[in-house]
């Protein structure tokens, strides 16, 4: 394995600053149980490591007067156990507690969960595998080995506690080498498997991640084989506010999250199963079949229309 | 190559170590600490754990420049005074354990989650242990047995 440089900034500005000195070739290192195993399985190579546990002002969690704002350090362990969390937005706690196991859930971060990497059967497999099978486009292939295309990679979002925060209308606050950005946290994902997440600008690091959305009726459902270990096949988190607007997200389908918004009684059940299925590119990447995967879209947005009807 | 400094199980080491590397080698590797098993090697199956600062961790997905300055706690340390800690004892004498393989993670994951959480039922203890693979005894006797070790604990 090749000798990287690491670095342990006590500051964002001085993380930023690393990140600006190594445009092309650095890794942001949070929780680390998701690129620690990208290295093991060479799907990246880091050569700048910046390791970002000693930045205290990542690490704060503040709910007052229902605003909530969570530090990308904090742990998801941190949030399943936060009383606040869980009393005024419960679904954001429900949502870290279906990710991995308790220990993992100790050192995954929150702002390792918005940016984990996208997954497939093809491309997420040991070195020795992927060469017997054949790379693939988001690998060092030139083909996408589950459509045989040329030109699109259609790898899955899987992160959980995404759906749960687009679902409460959440923003983020970016920091870059030329100041400081806000942006709707659905604006960081692009649905194309290839480039994953919005470019942050030089040195980009997400800060914070903020809401006042607190939702009068929430729903969160995840799909997957083994409860403890496998990332989702199938996630959906919904809300209705006290405006009556409801906000359903659904990932682990797509290349990247998909969000529907409507007012509750502007549409049908029907409706609503023909517009998300109608925004994902569900494609045989899963282990779980892809008809069941889809008629499951059907059968969890039911389960939740019910719910809340 | 950077210079580390670890504190485990009461002794401190000091080495050069490359940025990728792992906790796991370096307990196994280079500091014959092979009680640490190597199950998955991808943070799956928690035969790796050990504790570090008194925190449950993967040491195979655990780079080991993260651990400078550190404590850590693998099963060769988890004993007291030369004998076994209340779960071990337990885990021998009810059965919890079979080929042996992830005893010590068991071990390692089950020790802090009972000290938070002493009271702990069945099915807390099923959570906790969710991420410890068993390929031989069906868990029943392990989940059993941290019981067990727990109402050990309570009663001194």
């Amino acid at each position: 394995m090749s000798t990287s440089s690491y670095f342990l900034p006590g500051t964002i500005d001085e993380a930023v600053s690393l990140a600006k000195a190594h445009p092309n070739d650095h890794v942001f290192y949070a929780g680390g149980t998701d690129i620690q195993l990208h290295v093991k399985q060479r799907l990246i190579k880091p050569n700048t490591i910046i390791d970002l546990t000693a930045i205290e002002s990542l690490k704060s969690v503040s709910i007052q007067k229902k605003n909530m704002k969570l530090g990308t350090m904090v742990t998801l362990d941190q949030i399943v156990k936060n009383p606040d969390i869980q009393k005024f937005y419960p679904i954001l706690a429900e949502a870290a507690k279906s990710i991995a196991t308790p220990v993992i859930r100790k050192s995954a971060t929150l702002g390792g969960n918005l940016k984990v990497s996208n997954r497939c059967s093809f491309y997420n497999q040991s070195f020795d595998w992927r060469q017997s099978v054949g790379s693939c486009l988001k690998d060092t292939g030139d083909i996408c080995q589950v459509t045989g295309g040329l030109n699109h990679c259609y790898s899955r979002n899987v992160s959980d506690l995404v759906p749960a925060l687009i679902a409460l209308n959440a923003r983020i606050m970016v920091q870059t080498s030329t100041g400081i950005n806000e942006m709707p946290l659905i604006d960081l994902y692009v649905p194309d498997g290839l480039i994953v997440h919005t470019p942050l600008g030089v040195g980009g690091i997400i800060t914070e991640i903020f809401t006042s959305d607190e939702p009068s009726k929430w729903w969160f459902k995840k799909l997957r084989l083994r409860k403890s270990l496998d990332f989702t096949s199938l996630t959906v988190a919904a809300t209705v506010n006290k405006k009556d607007v409801l906000r359903v997200c659904v990932n682990g389908v797509s290349m990247a999250p998909v969000l529907v918004e409507t007012g509750i009684n502007d549409v049908t059940l029907e409706g609503l199963i023909l517009q998300v299925k109608r925004a994902c590119k569900t494609v045989d990447n899963d282990y779980m079949p892809l008809k069941y995967r889809r008629e499951m879209i059907s059968a969890f947005i039911t389960d939740c229309w019910n719910t809340f009807h | 190559m950077q210079k580390v400094k670890l504190h485990i199980n009461g002794f401190t080491r000091t080495l050069l170590v490359n940025a990728h590397e792992t906790l796991l080698d370096t307990l196994r590797e280079r500091l014959n600490l092979t009680g640490t098993k190597r199950g998955c090697d991808q943070g799956s199956c928690g035969s790796c754990t050990v504790l570090l600062d008194g925190t449950p961790v993967l040491s195979c997905i655990t780079p080991t420049i993260r651990c400078d300055g550190r404590k850590i706690l693998t099963i060769e340390g988890i004993g007291v005074n030369g004998h076994l800690h209340p779960v071990q004892e337990r885990l021998a004498s009810d059965g919890g354990l079979q080929c042996g393989f992830c005893t010590p993670g068991v071990v390692m994951t089950a020790v802090p989650f009972l000290q938070e959480n002493p009271d702990a039922t069945d099915d807390d203890i099923k959570e906790a242990l969710s991420g410890n693979l068993c390929r031989c005894t069906g868990y029943k006797k392990i989940i059993e047995a941290v019981r067990h070790a727990a109402e050990d604990l309570r009663h001194g």
